[in-house]
């Protein structure tokens, strides 16, 4: 037995075999006719349509036969395969290819083979219409003839059949998309419509009415329908917009718009569609598109425009190149340009000569991707005057845009420039009255002093108390204008104070000699309490403070009074008492006695500082050195005055 | 030997009080300039024990003058007090870093300006 083999285009061949997808389908009675009628016109008991397959033959119809295939080495059709048309074997037995074949030898016993090759369209040789003989046979011509016309027929059946199967295939497939396509409008809620142009016809989605709130049978599927709820205010712009894609002037069709809901409410939709289907000369014949719901987003813009409209702030999106995108009208009302001024150029045009390049440098920064924070920088308004803004910007890489609000900060630095102008006019006048006041008054208190001292001559009483009360009166003057400097100098913190570890006993020893005439004069006695503290503090200043301190103290006591000082360490502070038993203070006078121009007790010239700051330059001196000072009093008992500053490990 | 001061100030009525307070109280003996440059000529002329200078005076002020006093080798060793109406111990500090023998407040007390100056000029 010789077996067949394989033809040159076995995997191309075998493959056109599968698309028809008939192998192991049942028998179909197309097929079983043909078989049948070349049984009957070849007058042969056996008759099948065999399909070679890569290890088999299967016979799609087997009349006269039971089997439904055999082995392909032991076929016949594989032979009648290699070559096409009709493969002929009259006398098996006698052909050395098939004398020792299973199927000649045993069952079925064939002895007459003759196979008309099914051929599909494109020149596949698929199989056979064959008629087996168990004797030896000769065909007529026109059994001949028949047996490849049915052949033919065969083929014919087997087209058939892939089309059908294909169509069936792609219907599914359409409708599977169609089926998700619907699960994902309804999942987005969005509408759908199919508009066929040439009947006007469309069909409308259940969700499309449903947006609206009807129920699909209320919608006649028609265009109309869909204009007829289209708001009054955009029914032109919509059909321009239709039109412009019906015209094929645009790629897409996108129209946000109003339609009434059935509740009578308008509702903001998106709509987009595409013409689907145009004729030959480009007209369209069908156009189908979605309705989105974008009222919630409409309203958050409409929000959201209402306050960039609003703003007193300037709002702006600046493109990283350096150009205004989009302004509020804050731009226009500040700097006078109109918006269509501002975009023309550059924005950095608009900025002060002067604030360019560090506002080049923000931008650059911005665009590596850091936040500006209150970045300022004056612009020049078309008027020329100049403005001070203080701005803060986000960047959006992603947009190639960088988002910026800024605030107009003129007036807070006008103010500021003035309060500076001020600050320095004061400073200024401080320093002139300072020389200005003092040097007429070193004239009148050192012409009166030397007249007291009788240098131009004996004085009569009279003239002398005369002199007494100018001369008195000149050094009040004199300590007035001092206390004044100094305190407006202390408050505004320009006294540099020189702090440094000071030995406490040393600050008051020297302020108990300093008024110690006047304390004997007074016949008042201080009593010091040693203290081996050290304190940071500023040697003279502090002193300053103990002396007027004391001599209120001494003022304030009885003739043979005692004014007792006392110091001690409180945590990390030194804590120094003056204590008097005079007439002690007003409980309501007690909180207002560290202000300016308070006088305990007017009239009474008795102290030298009796210009009512001392008290005020006490406490100003004492919070420079970061301390705290009060008071504590009862009429007729004495007062007790209590400071504290910083103190420090003792200096050896 | 009597002490010879040189008051440089443009006010008369200052250098009044000056020549009554040195002078007669002080015992001194006191040439007055009203301007920077005449106290520059008066130094030089009168060889002055020492010079009290105003800081602000018209003209050539206070700083200047002194200046000027320093540079010329003739009057360059005359030890400077200076009388200002300005307190600032910083300003005090810089004064006596420059070179100045004492800074004097104004007003001053005419009764102890004498002393003021012999401890300033002994220290």
């Amino acid at each position: 037995m010789i077996s067949a083999a394989l033809p040159a285009n076995e995997p191309a061949r075998l493959a056109a075999l599968a698309s028809y997808s008939v192998l192991g389908t049942s028998p179909e009675a197309s097929f079983d006719d043909l078989a049948r009628l070349a049984s009957v016109i070849c007058e042969t008991p056996i008759a099948l349509v065999s399909l070679v397959d890569e290890t088999r033959q299967w016979f799609k119809s087997h009349i006269g036969l039971d089997a439904t295939e055999t082995p392909r080495p032991v076929s016949f059709c594989s032979h009648a395969i290699l070559e096409g048309g009709l493969f002929t074997v009259e006398d098996a037995l006698r052909d050395e290819r098939f004398a020792d074949n299973p199927l000649v030898v045993g069952d079925p016993h064939m002895r007459f083979y003759a196979g008309a090759v099914l051929t599909s369209p494109e020149g596949m040789n698929l199989g056979t219409l064959c008629v087996i003989d168990h004797r030896p046979r000769v065909l007529g011509d026109e059994q001949t003839v028949a047996l490849s016309a049915l052949a033919r027929q065969v083929v014919v059946q087997l087209e058939l059949r892939r089309q059908i199967a294909e169509r069936t295939a792609a219907e599914e497939r359409l409708r599977e998309s169609q089926a998700r396509l619907q699960r994902v409008f309804d999942g987005s809620n969005d509408g759908f419509w199919d508009w066929d142009l040439t009947t006007g016809q469309v069909e409308y989605s259940p969700s499309f009415a449903a947006m609206l709130g009807y129920t699909l049978d209320e919608l006649a599927p028609r265009i109309s329908t869909m204009e007829a709820l289209v708001h009054p205010d955009d029914r032109i712009r919509v059909r321009n917009e239709l039109a412009s894609q019906l015209e094929g002037q645009t790629d897409q069709y996108s129209s946000e718009h109003r339609m009434r809901r059935r509740d009578g409410e308008w509702l903001w939709l998106l709509a987009r569609g595409k013409v689907v289907e145009r004729d030959a000369s480009g007209l369209p014949l069908r156009m189908a598109g979605t309705h989105s719901d974008i009222s919630t987003r409409r309203r958050a813009e409409r929000e959201l425009d209402r306050f960039f409209d609003l703003s007193i702030d300037l709002l702006c999106i600046a493109g990283m190149d350096g150009t205004y995108r989009r302004l509020n009208p804050a731009f226009e009302t500040v700097l006078g340009y109109s918006t269509a001024e501002l975009i023309a150029r550059p924005f950095i045009d608009f900025v002060h000569p002067d604030d360019r390049a560090k506002t080049i440098a923000e931008l650059e920064a911005l665009r590596r991707g850091r936040k500006t924070i209150r970045f300022e920088n004056r612009y020049i308004c078309r008027n020329g005057a100049i403005k001070y803004f203080a701005w803060t910007a986000s960047p959006a890489p992603e947009e190639g845009t960088v988002y910026a609000a800024a605030r107009d900060i003129t007036d807070a630095k006008l103010v500021e420039e003035t309060r500076l102008e001020v600050d320095r006019l004061k400073r200024d006048f401080v320093s002139t009255v300072s020389h200005e006041l003092r040097t007429p008054l070193t004239s009148i208190r050192g012409s009166l002093g030397l007249l007291a001292s009788g240098v131009a001559g004996e004085l009569t009483p009279t003239a002398q108390q005369m002199v007494a009360v100018a001369e008195r009166n000149s050094v009040r003057l004199i300590h007035l204008i001092n206390d004044i400097l100094d305190f407006e100098k202390l408050e505004s913190g320009r006294v540099e104070m020189d702090l440094r570890p000071t030995p406490l006993q040393r600050v008051l020893e020297r302020s108990i000699e300093a008024i110690s005439a006047f304390a004997e004069q007074e016949g008042v006695r201080i009593e010091l309490q040693r203290s081996a503290a050290t304190v940071i503090a500023d040697e003279t200043r502090l002193g300053q403070v103990m002396v007027n301190l004391l001599s209120n103290a001494v003022k304030f006591s009885d003739r043979g009074g005692v004014v007792q000082i006392r110091a001690r360490p409180v945590r990390n502070q030194v804590e120094v008492c003056v204590a008097d038993r005079g007439r002690g203070i007003a409980a309501a006078k007690l909180h207002k006695i560290f202000e300016r121009f308070h006088q305990a007790d007017s009239g009474d010239s008795r102290v030298h500082s009796g210009t009512g700051l001392g008290l005020a330059i006490c406490k100003a001196i004492i919070e420079q050195h970061g301390g705290t000072i009060d008071v504590e009093s009862r009429e007729g008992e004495g007062s007790t005055f209590r400071f504290r500053v910083t103190g420090a490990r003792e200096v050896a | 030997m009597t002490t010879k001061a040189l008051i440089i100030d443009d006010e008369e009525d200052v250098r009044f009080v000056v020549q009554m307070s040195l002078g007669r109280l002080g015992r001194m003996n006191v040439v007055e300039a009203a301007s920077g440059e005449a106290g520059l000529a008066l130094a030089k002329s009168e060889h002055p024990t020492f010079i009290l200078l105003d800081m602000m005076m018209p003209g050539m002020d206070g700083m200047a003058t002194f200046r000027a006093l320093r540079a010329n080798p003739e009057t360059a060793s005359i030890p400077i007090v200076f009388l200002t109406a300005k307190a600032m111990a910083s300003e005090v500090r810089k004064l006596e870093t420059l070179g100045a023998k004492g800074v004097l407040l104004k007003p001053f007390d005419p009764l102890t300006l004498a002393q003021e100056i012999e401890a300033i000029l002994a220290a």
